[in-house]
Formats: C-alpha cells, sequence, structure tokens
C-alpha cells in the first residue's frame, strides 16, 4: 500500500513538470520514469529496504514521496542538460549533432 | 463479386443466422451461475502430498474426477468443478442449501490409514510402551474424554523427542508446526514446508474485518517453528458419538503414533454402509469393505499378530477387552475407531475374504458419508478451502432480474442515443444491435456460457461496444459528407477509414479479454469470456451487417439525403487549442492524483473479505430487532478453542433480495460448522428468514485473486504494446500506457476517497478499464496517426490539434455509448452490479479524460523533441514572429492525400446495374486510374482558419524527411546539390 501511495504521489508531483522547460532526459517520458523511480527509491531507502503495508500506510508515507521525486526530477533534468550540452559541442566541431 | 451479390450474401446470411440463433433462444436453457440461481461455491487450493509432492495438472485434473464422483454421489444436478489457475479448484454446487455437508463430502482428502495401535503409540518419553496401559488407554483405544490423551501442545512435545524413521511406511514426511514456549499453545501447523508455518503465522498477525489480529507481533516473534520428523505422527483422538450434538467443538485431544502404517486405503474396496446386525451386533451404522488380494494377507497377518500379542497379555481372571490389543483406523489424522482383536475368537487372526466393517459411534450420515469418501477413493493433492459462498435461490433470482433490467434499460438508452444522434443510420445500427443481442444470446445458449453477474455486466459493457464501433463509421460518414463528397462515397469512404480504427481498438480489447481468460481467476473468466465473445459478434454485426444494409439501401431515397444522416448541416470547425491548454489539463489531472494519493495514504482502501478474509453472513430475521439484540445471540455463541464472536461487526441492510430485517455479521473466518452454529444460534434467538446466504474466504484467496489481476495487467500492458508498437510506432505505446496508468491510480484513487469496498468484482471492472482506456486513446491516435502523412508541413501540435478536433465527437459519443450502459447497471443492477459499475464509471470518465487530455500530449511532447518535428517548429515559429499557431495556417495547413496501395487489377465483371455497364468498385478504379480521382482527394484544402491558398505539394506526403519539402533546390541535409528527379511513368516504371 506504502509502494502505491509513493508511486501515486510521484506521478501527482510529474504532472506538473509541463510548467518547466522541457529538458529532461528523454522528455516527458523520462521524467515520468525518474519521478517514479526517485520516490520508490527514496521511500525504500528510508524504510530499509521494506514497503509499508496497509495499516503502516498514513498521511506520512504519502509525503515521504516528495523529496524522491523531487530528486528523481532533478537527476533526469541534470542528465538532460548535460546530454543537450554535448549535441552542442558535437555541433562545435561540426559533427552532426 | 459484385458489391450488390456480396451485400445480399451478407444480408442472408445474418438472417440465416438470425433464424438459427431463434432456434436455439427457443430451445435451449439458458445455464445460470451459482449466483443466480443459488446455491454452494467452493474454491481449493491444492497443497502437495507425500504421494504428490508437486502439484501439477495432472493430480489436479485426477483431483477433479475425484471430487466430481464425490458430487455425484450427493445428488447434486449440473455441478460445475473446474480447474481455477494454476492451483485451485473452483466446485459450484447448484441448489445445494447445506454447504457443510457439500464441504464435508467434496473436498476431504480421505487418506486412510490403519495402525496397529499398541507398538505405535508413543508415551511421554517419546518412546512406545505396548504394555503400560497409562501409554495406550487400553480398552478406551484413542476416545476422547476418556482415553486422556494429549493437548495438542503436549502431544507436539513428545513428538519433537523422536528420530528420523524412514522405513517406507510412512504416511508423510516431516511436518513443521510453530509454538509458543511461553504460553504453551502452538500457533501454527502443520504444514509439510517450514516456509508454509512463516507464511501462516505472518497472516495471522494480520487484523480481519476490523476484529485484532489471531496473534500479536510479540507472540509471533517468540514462536518457534520446529519439525516433527518423518516417522511420527499426531493424530486427534476419536470423538465419540456425536448424533444430536455435531454442532460441538472438537476436543482438544491427541496421540502421538509412530508413523508406521499397517494398511491403507488404497488396499480396500467395495466399501459401504451397512448395520452392525450380526450375532451380538449393536445394530448401530457401520462401514463395511473388502480387501485387495494384497490387502487381505496384510491384514490377516496384522490382525494375527495383535491377536497373539492379546493372548500372550491375557492374565486368568481378567476380560478379554482388557486383554486385547487393537488396531487404529485413520482418517485424514483424525482416528476413526482404535477397536481390538478378539484373540479368542480370532487367534489366527481376522479371515478378510468377507471383508471387515469399521465402527466407530457413526450416525447414519455419517457412516453413509465415509463409505462414499472410501467408495471414490483419497484425493491426490491436499485440498484447502480458501473460499466458500453460499447464496440462496431468492437472491440469485433478484439478481438476475436485476441484470435482465440493467441489460434492457442500457440497450434501451444506447438505440435512443444512436436514433437521436445519426437518424437513419442509427435506426441501421439499433437493427445491428438487435442481431448483435440475438447472436449473443444464442451463443451464451449454444457453448454454453455460464451466466454470472459479471458476465451480464459483460455483455451489458459489449451493448456499449458494439455501438462504438457504429459510431466510430458513422461519424467518419458525416464528416466525409460535410467535407463534400456524395452521400455514397462518404458511405462508402466512412466504412473504408473508420475501419482500420474500429479493428485496431477491438483487437486489443479483444487481447485483454483474452488474457484475462487465460490468467485471472474464475470470476473474472466468465466476465472476459463473455467481454470477447461479444466484441468479435459485435464486429459482425456492427460492420458488415450494417454496411451491407447501407450498400443496399444506398441508392434509395431513405439514404439521399446528407441531413438523414445527420450530416445536413456543415459542422462549425472545433478550433479548441487541446494542445496549448495541456498544461492545465496535467495540472488537474496532478490535482485529482495528489487527493487520490493522501486518501489512498490516510483513509487507506476498504479491502472487502475477499481480500482481508473472513466470513460473512447476511440474512434477514423474522423478528424486529436491532444490533444489540444480534450481538447478544452471538455473544453467547462459543466456537472451537473457546473463540466467540464478541468482537463481530454487526450491521443493519437494506436488501430486498434477502428480505426485511436483513442484517450482516462479518467477523473472522469461521469453518462451515461454525456458520451453521452462528445461524442456528439466531435462528432459534429470533428466527431466520429463508435460507441465509454466507461467504467465507481464506487469506489465500485475495492473495490470488490480487496476484492473478497484477499478472493479467501487466501481460495485457506488454502484449498492447507490442500491438501498438507494430501497428502504430513504439512511441505510440508510453503514452498509452501513461495514460492507463492514470486511469487505474485515479480509480483506485477514487475508492479510497469515498471509502467503497474493494471486491474481486471491482478487480474485473479495473482490468476493464484497461480496454476501454485503450480503445479511446486508439481512436485518437488513429487520426493522428492518418493526419501526420497528410499535413507534411505542419508541427506536430498542430497535428494533433486537428485530429483532436475531428475526433472529439467522435470520442465524447463512443464514451457516452460505453457510459450510458453502466450507467444503467449502476441504476439497475443491484449492489453486486452496482459496485462494478462504480468502478467501471469512474474508470470510463478517465479513460475518455486522459486519451484526449494526456496521452495526446505526452506524445506530442515526446515527439517535438524528435529533429524532423524540431525542425518544422522552428520553421513555423520563425514565419510567424517566434509564436506556433494552434492550428497550421498558410502553407503549413495544406493537406495531401496519401497515395492509396495499388490492388491488383481485377477483370471487369458483371454490372449491378445493368444499365451503368461496370460496377460501382470498378468505376472508381478506373477513375483511380486515370488519375481523376475526384476532389477533395488530390486537391490540397485549405484549414478551416486559413485564408492563404494551397501551394502545390508533391503527390505522396514526405514526412519522413521534411527538409525535401522546404529545402528543395538547396540540396537535402547534407547541403549537396542533386539533379532533379525525372517524373516515372507510374504504370511501367519507366521515364514518361
Amino acid at each position: 500500500m506504502g509502494a502505491l501511495a509513493w508511486l501515486m504521489m510521484a506521478i501527482a508531483i510529474w504532472h506538473f513538470t509541463v510548467f518547466l522547460p522541457d529538458r529532461f532526459w528523454s522528455g516527458i517520458v523520462g521524467a515520468f520514469l525518474f519521478s517514479i523511480l526517485g520516490a520508490l527509491a527514496f521511500g525504500f531507502a528510508i524504510h530499509g529496504l521494506h514497503v509499508p503495508g496497509q495499516d503502516d500506510t498514513s498521511l506520512v508515507t504519502a509525503l515521504e514521496a516528495v523529496p524522491g521525486t523531487a530528486l528523481g526530477l532533478a537527476v533526469c533534468w541534470v542528465l538532460g542538460v548535460r546530454s543537450e550540452a554535448g549535441e552542442h559541442r558535437s555541433d562545435a566541431f561540426g559533427r552532426a549533432a | 463479386m459484385t458489391d450488390r451479390r456480396r451485400n445480399l450474401f451478407i444480408l442472408l446470411l445474418v438472417a440465416g443466422l438470425l433464424l438459427a440463433s431463434g432456434w436455439v433462444i427457443a430451445t435451449k436453457d439458458t445455464k445460470l451461475g451459482l449466483d443466480l440461481r443459488g446455491g454452494v461455491e467452493l474454491v481449493y487450493e491444492a497443497k502437495p502430498t507425500p504421494q504428490q509432492p508437486v502439484v501439477d495438472a495432472e493430480a489436479l485434473d485426477r483431483s477433479i474426477d475425484v471430487m466430481r464422483e464425490r458430487v455425484d454421489r450427493l445428488g447434486v444436478a449440473e455441478p460445475e468443478i473446474q480447474r481455477s489457475g494454476e492451483k485451485q479448484i473452483s466446485v459450484g454446487l447448484p441448489d445445494v442449501a447445506n454447504a457443510d455437508e457439500a464441504v464435508d463430502q467434496v473436498g476431504q482428502v480421505a487418506q486412510l490409514y490403519f495402525y496397529d495401535w499398541e507398538p505405535n503409540v508413543i508415551g511421554e518419553n517419546g518412546r512406545p510402551s505396548p504394555n503400560d496401559v497409562e501409554v495406550t488407554r487400553g480398552g478406551e483405544g484413542g476416545q476422547a474424554g476418556v482415553s486422556g490423551g494429549h493437548p495438542l501442545y503436549d502431544a507436539l512435545q513428545i513428538a519433537l523427542k523422536r528420530p528420523v524413521v524412514k522405513d517406507g511406511n510412512n504416511s508423510h514426511e516431516g511436518l513443521w508446526y510453530a509454538i509458543d514456549e511461553k504460553d504453551k499453545k502452538v500457533l501454527a501447523g502443520p504444514q509439510e514446508q517450514r516456509k508454509d508455518v512463516a507464511d501462516d503465522l505472518e497472516d495471522k498477525q494480520k487484523p480481519r474485518r476490523g476484529e485484532p489480529a489471531e496473534l500479536t507481533a510479540e507472540q509471533a516473534g517468540r514462536a518457534k517453528i520446529v519439525e516433527v520428523k518423518e516417522g511420527t505422527t499426531l493424530v486427534r483422538c476419536e470423538e465419540p458419538d456425536r448424533e444430536g450434538d455435531e454442532d460441538r467443538p472438537k476436543e482438544d485431544c491427541w496421540f502421538v503414533l509412530a508413523d508406521n502404517v499397517a494398511l491403507r486405503g488404497t488396499e480396500i474396496k467395495e466399501p459401504e454402509q451397512t448395520y452392525d446386525d450380526g450375532p451380538g451386533g449393536s445394530g448401530q451404522p457401520v462401514v463395511s469393505f473388502k480387501f485387495s488380494d494384497d490387502g487381505r494377507k496384510t491384514w490377516e497377518r496384522v490382525t494375527k499378530e495383535i491377536a497373539e500379542r492379546g493372548s500372550r497379555n491375557f492374565v486368568p481372571g481378567s476380560d478379554v477387552p482388557t486383554a486385547s490389543h487393537h488396531f487404529a483406523i485413520v482418517l485424514d489424522d483424525e482416528l476413526i475407531s482404535v477397536p481390538y482383536i478378539d484373540f479368542q475368537e480370532n487367534p489366527n487372526g481376522i479371515d478378510a475374504a468377507n471383508g471387515s466393517q469399521i465402527q466407530g459411534g457413526f450416525t447414519l450420515d455419517s457412516a453413509q458419508e465415509l463409505a462414499n469418501l472410501l467408495k471414490t477413493g483419497a484425493l491426490p493433492v491436499k485440498l484447502e478451502l480458501i473460499s466458500q459462498s453460499q447464496v440462496s435461490a431468492t437472491l440469485g433470482e433478484q439478481a438476475l432480474d436485476e441484470g435482465l433490467l440493467a441489460g434492457a434499460a442500457g440497450f434501451g438508452i444506447v438505440a435512443l442515443f444512436l436514433l437521436v444522434f445519426y437518424r437513419i443510420l442509427g435506426v441501421i445500427a439499433v437493427l445491428a444491435l438487435t442481431v448483435y443481442s440475438a447472436y449473443f444470446f444464442a451463443l451464451v445458449k449454444l457453448i454454453p456460457i455460464t451466466l454470472t453477474l459479471p458476465g451480464i455486466a459483460g455483455t451489458i459493457l459489449t451493448i456499449g461496444v458494439a455501438a462504438d464501433a457504429n459510431i466510430v463509421i458513422f461519424e467518419r460518414v458525416k464528416e466525409e459528407i460535410r467535407a463534400g463528397r456524395s452521400v455514397m462515397a462518404g458511405l462508402a469512404a466512412g466504412y473504408k477509414k473508420g475501419l482500420t480504427a474500429i479493428i485496431d481498438a477491438n483487437v486489443v480489447t479483444i487481447m485483454v479479454a483474452f488474457i484475462l481468460f487465460v490468467l485471472a481467476t474464475a470470476g473474472v473468466k466468465g466476465f472476459a469470456f463473455t467481454l470477447g465473445v461479444g466484441t468479435l459478434v459485435s464486429l459482425f454485426t456492427a460492420v458488415l451487417f450494417t454496411q451491407a444494409i447501407v450498400g443496399t439501401l444506398g441508392r434509395s431515397k431513405l439514404l439521399s439525403s446528407p441531413s438523414a444522416l445527420g450530416a445536413g448541416k456543415p459542422r462549425k470547425p472545433i478550433t479548441f487549442d487541446f494542445m496549448g491548454w495541456s498544461k492545465w489539463f496535467f495540472s488537474m489531472s496532478g490535482v485529482i492524483l495528489l487527493v487520490c494519493a493522501i486518501a489512498l495514504a490516510g483513509k487507506g482502501i476498504d479491502f472487502g473479505i475477499d481480500f482481508e478474509s473472513g466470513t460473512r453472513i447476511r440474512t434477514a430475521l423474522e423478528q424486529k430487532v436491532d444490533e444489540n439484540r444480534v450481538r447478544e445471540v452471538l455473544a453467547g455463541v462459543e466456537l472451537d478453542g473457546g473463540r466467540s464472536l464478541a468482537d463481530a461487526e454487526i450491521q443493519a441492510i437494506q436488501d430486498p433480495g434477502i428480505g426485511p430485517n436483513a442484517f450482516q455479521v462479518s467477523t473472522e473466518k469461521l469453518a462451515p460448522d461454525e456458520v451453521t452454529v452462528v445461524e442456528d444460534a439466531l435462528d432459534n434467538e429470533i428466527g431466520i428468514r429463508g435460507s441465509p446466504n454466507t461467504q467465507s474466504i481464506g487469506p489465500t484467496f485475495g492473495q490470488t485473486v490480487a496476484e492473478s489481476a497484477i499478472v493479467a495487467i501487466i501481460a495485457s500492458l506488454l502484449v498492447i504494446s507490442v500491438y501498438l508498437a507494430l501497428r502504430f510506432e513504439w512511441k505510440y505505446a508510453v503514452p498509452v500506457l501513461i495514460a492507463l496508468a492514470h486511469d487505474l491510480l485515479i480509480t483506485t484513487g477514487v475508492y479510497a476517497l469515498v471509502g467503497r469496498e474493494v471486491t474481486t468484482s471491482t478487480v474485473a471492472a479495473l482490468l476493464t478499464i484497461l480496454g476501454f482506456s485503450l480503445y479511446d486513446t486508439i481512436i485518437v491516435f488513429d487520426r493522428i496517426r492518418e493526419n501526420v502523412p497528410r499535413m507534411p508541413r505542419a508541427t506536430y501540435s498542430q497535428i494533433v490539434n486537428r485530429s483532436m478536433s475531428e475526433v472529439i465527437v467522435r470520442s465524447l459519443a463512443t464514451t457516452f455509448t460505453a457510459g450510458l450502459p453502466v450507467l444503467a447497471l449502476m441504476l439497475f443492477g443491484g449492489e453486486t452490479l452496482r459496485d462494478f459499475a462504480f468502478a467501471l464509471l469512474v474508470g470510463t470518465v478517465s479513460g475518455t479524460y486522459s486519451s484526449v487530455f494526456i496521452a495526446s500530449q505526452v506524445l506530442t511532447h515526446w515527439k517535438e523533441r524528435e529533429p524532423l518535428w524540431r525542425r518544422r517548429r522552428a520553421l513555423i515559429a520563425g514565419e510567424h514572429g517566434g509564436v506556433v499557431p494552434a492550428y497550421a495556417t498558410g502553407g503549413a495547413a495544406a493537406t495531401v492525400e496519401p497515395e492509396e496501395p495499388r490492388r491488383p487489377r481485377r477483370a471487369l465483371t458483371a454490372p449491378d446495374d445493368p444499365q451503368r455497364g461496370v460496377s460501382r468498385e470498378e468505376f472508381d478504379e478506373m477513375v483511380r486510374d486515370l488519375h481523376a480521382d475526384p476532389p477533395p482527394a488530390r486537391t490540397a484544402v485549405k484549414e478551416p482558419p486559413a485564408p492563404a491558398p494551397a501551394p502545390r505539394e508533391p503527390e505522396r506526403a514526405p514526412d519522413a524527411d521534411p527538409s525535401e519539402l522546404y529545402m528543395k533546390g538547396d540540396g537535402g541535409t547534407d547541403g549537396k546539390k542533386r539533379p532533379p528527379r525525372k517524373p516515372r511513368n507510374r504504370k511501367h516504371g519507366r521515364p514518361r
């Protein structure tokens, strides 16, 4: 149940990435994957690789997904920016971007 | 074959099939499921036994054969026994009111063993003492109450002292238990595997139906898992005569035996219930039987040994029964009888030529039951009852009436919608729906499909699916006519172009239905089957049949006017900027999901007993009482192990199918005999009206349903992704999956938000949402796919905007027709179908929303990152001062008709109409061959808001490389100049 709450929260937050410039690695789909991975990884990490069950899931469990999702999206963004920079460097050397 | 002949053939075929359907409907009976006719449904999970260490398909089939024979002996008409999933067997017993008897008879393993008693009874020191009466209990045998057997915990302590003995005579391998040494209690077991005991412990820590868990974490934490090694077994004491006191809980009385089997149940034959009416007989019911050849020899040898020991034990002056030794008959680890061998009457053992008999305080029923069990033989696997439900015939009848009413209402509303929206075409569609309904009903009777409540829901949904196919075509026809085609040309083009979308959408639905049927559990299977069959039949009636009617009526006055088809007035083009607004739609979804996530985490999901395990009894009472009175009665009920129903959840319910003063009692899972105890208590104190409806679900049932649903979802997604990647492009599959996740999560979240109970029906509905959501998304994507080569100078967002504006009415209409039957289910479908319909309604609305506002937007964002589309976007933005218009304007609005694949030339055939000379189809083909296809096929057309004239475009849409369009003469992407290509003769491939 905890994992479902993390997943739902991550996807909810992902919906708001459309307000950011599309510089994510692999675009909106990359952001989708990284937000989910980030939320799940963070959740697992703070619960010691254990998923809270129905009785252990509370409002806090859902909020635990927020930093993970933000982290995942940040990683995706950095990867995207680096990838773009790589493309520009290629252009500078006259190769196809 | 000419068009006219083809149409005539189809119409004759439809008429013939309709007649056949009428005959089938009139002559065949409808096979109703238990939920519609009343009866008992038992679901068993197979567990391995030493004789059958692996539960495979063959073992399940053999078990089913044995169970079928047992059910036949119960005298049940039309039982349904089938495999369900990998390890489950579902047994449907229509019209059976007594679940207890069914449970006792059908699923009992019936492993019968004979033991030489005295040498095998183990004393407290862990060793046998054949002559120590304190250990063997002498003449009392193993009777509970008088024998002084041990409580289970103590018996286990004795058994744990025993070493491994492997001599080939054992009934089983080692057995595992969990014990609490502090409280001296057995917490779980026996199980053949250590892992299973650990699982049992985990299950017992979960609270069920609001009641505290059987074990606290502390108790489970100090549980010790122990093994009774092979060669030792624990048997429950023989119960004394239970005549008139069948509800009394069994005593905690056990013996430890060296597992040295003397004779097995497989070595006896012809068991039957008789009476002990020989000389000096008691006249009581007994079970007599004969032996196989090997069994006879063994029996004589063993009884001779027992008699000799009794003789040696005899002290003059004592009586024979006290001195005699015994043998024990054990059925499924319970002592049936421990008779002695009279060494004076049988000094050389018992002659087995005339067979033998088992006496054991039998009632007539229990003796017959045992005889029947022995007749059918033992089950090859151990069966654990994981779900048991009993539906009264009255409730079943009411559910059927409600289902039929919902079906009729669904049909009526859809028909009305079609007539209002599509007029003459609507009449044709309603006719097709009627034919579809007749075919489907005939198939249900012919196959036969057992009609269950979820099955009825599936049927009602297929009405929507069948109407959807017509809507897709009719909207296309209207579009073509409004674009300037004649009615006939519009009809032809509408059917042709609409068919691709219909096939894609229906193939996906059929794939989902197939996967559900293969992977899901029994309840979902019925639904999946009806959905799959219904979709196939609807393809035939909605496409072929209506096309044949339209083709036949095409030249009549009926279809001559566009207004007769609902395409009279040109529709004002939709210019809504779907892509521009996408951020706000995304935000709306995000907010909904946030609320859902908070509700899910804060309130949790109310899993029904299907998942949580437990027993639910719904019954009407004779007297008008309140919950407290019911609680008071239940508090006095004593269950096995000293448990009570003090914490049971009691609710007054309104259900006309059950009757007035109806109550629902929800509690932890009760054994079938305990359910009877509860019902008897209510009946005696308050009075039960009619027969109660009960449902008992074990902890593994819900787990199996959930696991099979997850597997079905993953399998569906994989297959659908592959299909979409092949039919569209792999990038189209990803937004579809994201939209599906959106719909499933929103539906789940709404369940958490409103606190509705999640049942197995909800799982079926969730899986159905997959199909719905896909259907809608595919309709939208199909148009995008079609428009991409037609708009070679537009940006992807402009193409999507235009596609959306073209299909939005169609998309809303298809959702409306799918939603209408669901609404009918909600309104008229009764309690069970209402649950199902609620999930479907939420899923359908969410599915439409996600197809239009999520999937297409994700696809656009993603595609516009590709260099090709990025370049187009930059170009268009450059032309419009850095802004990309929502809809293509000027040159970008130009559309070209992609060249159709050429069909092989055919010889001219006889015309439909002799005056015309050639058939319509041949005429059209000739026109195409002469490059004289009438507008708008090859003429560039303007986007409605764009006033600029369309430039000349190349013949083929060069979507793969737009630079060829814009940079002609400047070279290709590599910048090199190329000589202009000479036009080639299309017919012969040579330069003109």
